[in-house]
C-alpha cells in the first residue's frame, strides 16, 4: 500500500499534470490530422521527453499515444480517411454511419469504447506483468534470444506485404545495429573510418526519419484530402450506455483480443483492430449489416485497438521487447530515463510501475472530456492546411533529433538519410515498422545470441533443448513458416482472394 | 522511386554478401570461438537468402492481396497516378534537412528554419500570403519552446534569439 501512495505522489505533481494535459491535446491533434500517425506523434515527442523528469516523460508518451489512437477515428468517421493506420480497419463502417446521419453516435462509440478498452488493457497490464515477471526471472540468454526473435518474426507477419520483404526489412534493421563499437569484441564495425559512426546509429534519429520525415515526403506526392463539411453534431455520449448494455459480448471480446495481440511481441494496435473487426463480423448474428453503418464491428475493433496499447507494454517492460512501434519508442524513453526494462523493474522500481498504471487509467479517463472537445473542434483541426502543418513537422524532425543527440549535427544527417531510406522502402513494399523493430532490438538480439553461443562453446543444441526455449523456438519457426502455409491453403482453395477481389 | 523487385532484391542480396565478407574479416576475441563477426555474418547470410527470393518473385502473391485490398478501400480519384515530378519533389524535405546540417551553425537557427519552412510550405502549394508569415512565426515559436521550456540552446549564428 505504501508504494501505491508513493506512486500517487509521483503522478500528482505539477510537472506531470502539465505534461499529461499538454500531450493529450498534442496527441489528439496529431492523430486527427490525416496522414499523421500515432507513431509519428510519439516519435516527435521523444526529444521533448529527454528534458522531462522520468515520470513526466513516460506520462507524455502514454497519454499522447492513447489520444492519438482514438482521435485517428475522427477523420475516419467524417472523411473516410483513417487518421492513423489503427483506425483503417473500421473506417468504412464509421463513415457509413456518418452518411446515415449518425456521425455523433459513430464518434461516440469510438470515444467511449476506446476509453473502456484502454482501461481494460491497463487492468490486464497490472495483472499479467507481475505474474510474468516471476517467470521471466528464470529466463536465461537462450529464452531471451528466442523471445526477441519471436517478436521480430511477429512484426514481419503483421506487415500487410510480402513476408520475405518484411524479413529483409527486419534484417536490414539488425544490420544497422551492427554499426559501431558496441559489440562483443569492442571492435569498430562498419564505421568506414568515421568517428561519428563509432558510437553506432542512434535509434531516435532513425525513428524520426522513418516515421516523421518519410511521412512529410510521402504527403508531398499525394493529393490534398477533401474538405470537411461543417456539420452540427448532437450529444456525443448519448446512447452509449445503451450500446454498452446491448453489445457486452462484442466489447469483452474486443478487449480480450486486443489484450492478447498487444501482449504478443511485435503485433500492435493496427493488427488488433483488423482481427477484431473480422471477428465481430464472423461471429455476428447479422453479418450482412457490416459495412452499412452497423455499430457492432465498430465497438469491437474500437475497444480492441486501445486495449492493445496498454497490454503492449507487458513485453516492453519485462523484456525490452516492443509490442509495436509505439512501445518500441517507449522502450527508448525507458532506457533514457534509467528505467531499464527487465523483470526486476517490478521490485526495484515498484512505485514507478504503479505510477505508470495510474497514468494509463488517468489518460483513458480524461480521454472522454478531451475527446469531446476535440470532436467539436474537428472541422477546424482536420481541415488545417497541410502546407502549414508539414513544414513545422519537418523543422521538429531536424531540431528534435539534434537536441536528443547532444547537439550533434550528425543526427540531422541520420534523419535525412532514414527519411529517404524509409520513403523508398515503403514505396517498394518493404514495411518500415519491421526495420525499426530490428533497429530497436538488434543490440539485445546480438548480445543474447553471442553470449549463448559462448556459454555453449559454439553449439546450437542448448538453443533447443531447454523446455521454455524449445517452445519459443517452435513458435518462432511457426511464425516463419506461417506464410508458406497460408499460401498453400489459398492455392488449394483455388487462387484465393486476388481473383475474387 | 518505384524499383522493380529484381533491382531491390539484388541490392539487398549484394548488401548481405558485403556484410558477410566484411563480418568474416573482423578480428576474433582471443580465447573465444564466437566474437564480433558472428552476428553480421548471420544477418548477411539472411539478407542474401531474402534478396534472392525477392529477385525470383517469391512472396509477390501476398503483396498482390494487400494491394487489391487497398484498391477496394480507396476512392477512384486517389488511384489516378500523380505526375512523375511529384515523386522527385519528395526529395525536398531531406534536402532541406541537409541544408540545416550544413548551414545552421553559421546562419543560425532562425534564418535557416525560415528558409526551410518557406520552401517546404510553397512545395505543398501554399500561397505566399500563408507561407511568408509562417516562415517568420514558426521558427520563432519553436526556438521559444526549445530555449525556454526545454532549455536547449539552438545555434545562434548571425541572428540569435532576441532574448
Amino acid at each position: 500500500m505504501d508504494t501505491v501512495i508513493k506512486a500517487f505522489g509521483l503522478v500528482f505533481q505539477f510537472d506531470v499534470m502539465i505534461a499529461v494535459v499538454a500531450s493529450a491535446f498534442y496527441g489528439l491533434t496529431v492523430g486527427a490530422l490525416p496522414g499523421l500517425s500515432a507513431t509519428m506523434a510519439t516519435a516527435l515527442l521523444v526529444p521533448v521527453t529527454f528534458y522531462l523528469s522520468p515520470i513526466a516523460a513516460i506520462a507524455t508518451i502514454i497519454t499522447a499515444s492513447a489520444m492519438a489512437i482514438f482521435s485517428g477515428d475522427i477523420p475516419g468517421c467524417l472523411l473516410r480517411i483513417p487518421g492513423t493506420p489503427a483506425s483503417a480497419a473500421y473506417t468504412d463502417e464509421a463513415y457509413a454511419m456518418t452518411r446515415k446521419g449518425q456521425a455523433e453516435t459513430a464518434l461516440g462509440i469510438c470515444l467511449w469504447f476506446s476509453a473502456l478498452g484502454g482501461i481494460a488493457g491497463t487492468l490486464s497490464l497490472m495483472l499479467i506483468a507481475p505474474l510474468l515477471a516471476e517467470m521471466a526471472l528464470s529466463f536465461s540468454t537462450y529464452e531471451n534470444f528466442w523471445l526477441a526473435m519471436l517478436g521480430l518474426m511477429c512484426s514481419t507477419l503483421v506487415a500487410r506485404s510480402s513476408p520475405i520483404k518484411a524479413i529483409a526489412a527486419m534484417l536490414l534493421g539488425l544490420l544497422i545495429t551492427c554499426v559501431g563499437i558496441d559489440n562483443p569484441g569492442g571492435v569498430p564495425r562498419f564505421t568506414f573510418g568515421s568517428t561519428d559512426l563509432l558510437g553506432g546509429i542512434e535509434v531516435i534519429p532513425a525513428l524520426v526519419g522513418v516515421f516523421a520525415l518519410a511521412e512529410v515526403m510521402r504527403s508531398l506526392t499525394e493529393r490534398d484530402p477533401p474538405k470537411i463539411e461543417n456539420r452540427k453534431l448532437g450529444s456525443i455520449l448519448k446512447g452509449q450506455w445503451k450500446l454498452t448494455k446491448e453489445y457486452p459480448k462484442q466489447q469483452t471480446r474486443g478487449n480480450i483480443v486486443g489484450i492478447i495481440i498487444g501482449v504478443l511481441p511485435g503485433a500492435g494496435a493496427d493488427m488488433a483492430a483488423w482481427v477484431s473487426y473480422a471477428m465481430a463480423k464472423r461471429f455476428s448474428k447479422t453479418p450482412e449489416k457490416f459495412g452499412t453503418g452497423h455499430p457492432e464491428g465498430l465497438i469491437e475493433a474500437g475497444a480492441s485497438n486501445n486495449a492493445s496499447l496498454a497490454s503492449g507494454w507487458v513485453p516492453a517492460l519485462l523484456f525490452g521487447i516492443p509490442g509495436d512501434t509505439i512501445t518500441a519508442i517507449a522502450i527508448g524513453v525507458l532506457y533514457m530515463k534509467g528505467l531499464n526494462p527487465g523483470p526486476t523493474l517490478f521490485t526495484s522500481q515498484a512505485e514507478s510501475m504503479y505510477a505508470l498504471y495510474i497514468i494509463f487509467i488517468l489518460g483513458n479517463i480524461i480521454m472522454i472530456p478531451f475527446g469531446i472537445i476535440m470532436i467539436r473542434l474537428a472541422s477546424k483541426v482536420v481541415g488545417a492546411p497541410r502546407s502549414a502543418v508539414m513544414p513545422v513537422i519537418m523543422i521538429f524532425c531536424a531540431v528534435g533529433a539534434f537536441a536528443t543527440a547532444g547537439n550533434n549535427l550528425f543526427a540531422v544527417w541520420c534523419v535525412a538519410f532514414f527519411g529517404v531510406f524509409g520513403f523508398v522502402m515503403e514505396k517498394n513494399g518493404y514495411p518500415v515498422a519491421a526495420m525499426v523493430l530490428g533497429i530497436v532490438m538488434g543490440t539485445m538480439v546480438e548480445q543474447n545470441f553471442v553470449t549463448s553461443l559462448i556459454k555453449s562453446d559454439g553449439s546450437v543444441l542448448p538453443f533447443f533443448d531447454r523446455p521454455v526455449s524449445s517452445v519459443l523456438a517452435a513458435m518462432t519457426f511457426a511464425a516463419l513458416l506461417w506464410p508458406v502455409f497460408s499460401w498453400t491453403r489459398d492455392r488449394l482453395r483455388g487462387r484465393g482472394r486476388v481473383v475474387a477481389a | 522511386m518505384q524499383l522493380s523487385d529484381r533491382i531491390s532484391g539484388s541490392a539487398i542480396a549484394a548488401l548481405g554478401a558485403v556484410a558477410f565478407f566484411y563480418g568474416s574479416k573482423l578480428p576474433p576475441v582471443p580465447g573465444q570461438q564466437v566474437g564480433p563477426s558472428a552476428f553480421p555474418m548471420v544477418v548477411g547470410a539472411g539478407l542474401v537468402i531474402c534478396g534472392s527470393l525477392i529477385v525470383f518473385g517469391i512472396g509477390r502473391h501476398f503483396e498482390e492481396v494487400a494491394e487489391a485490398d487497398v484498391v477496394s478501400h480507396a476512392r477512384p480519384e486517389e488511384l489516378e497516378p500523380m505526375a512523375a515530378w511529384r515523386n522527385w519533389l519528395a526529395l525536398l524535405p531531406p534536402a532541406l534537412l541537409a541544408f540545416y546540417a550544413l548551414a545552421s551553425e553559421t546562419l543560425g537557427f532562425l534564418p535557416t528554419a525560415a528558409v526551410m519552412v518557406l520552401l517546404c510550405s510553397l512545395a505543398f502549394g501554399a500561397k505566399p500570403k500563408l507561407a511568408v508569415p509562417l516562415a517568420i512565426i514558426a521558427p520563432f515559436v519553436i526556438n521559444l519552446i526549445f530555449l525556454k521550456l526545454l532549455r536547449v540552446p539552438l545555434p545562434g549564428g548571425i541572428l540569435p534569439f532576441p532574448w
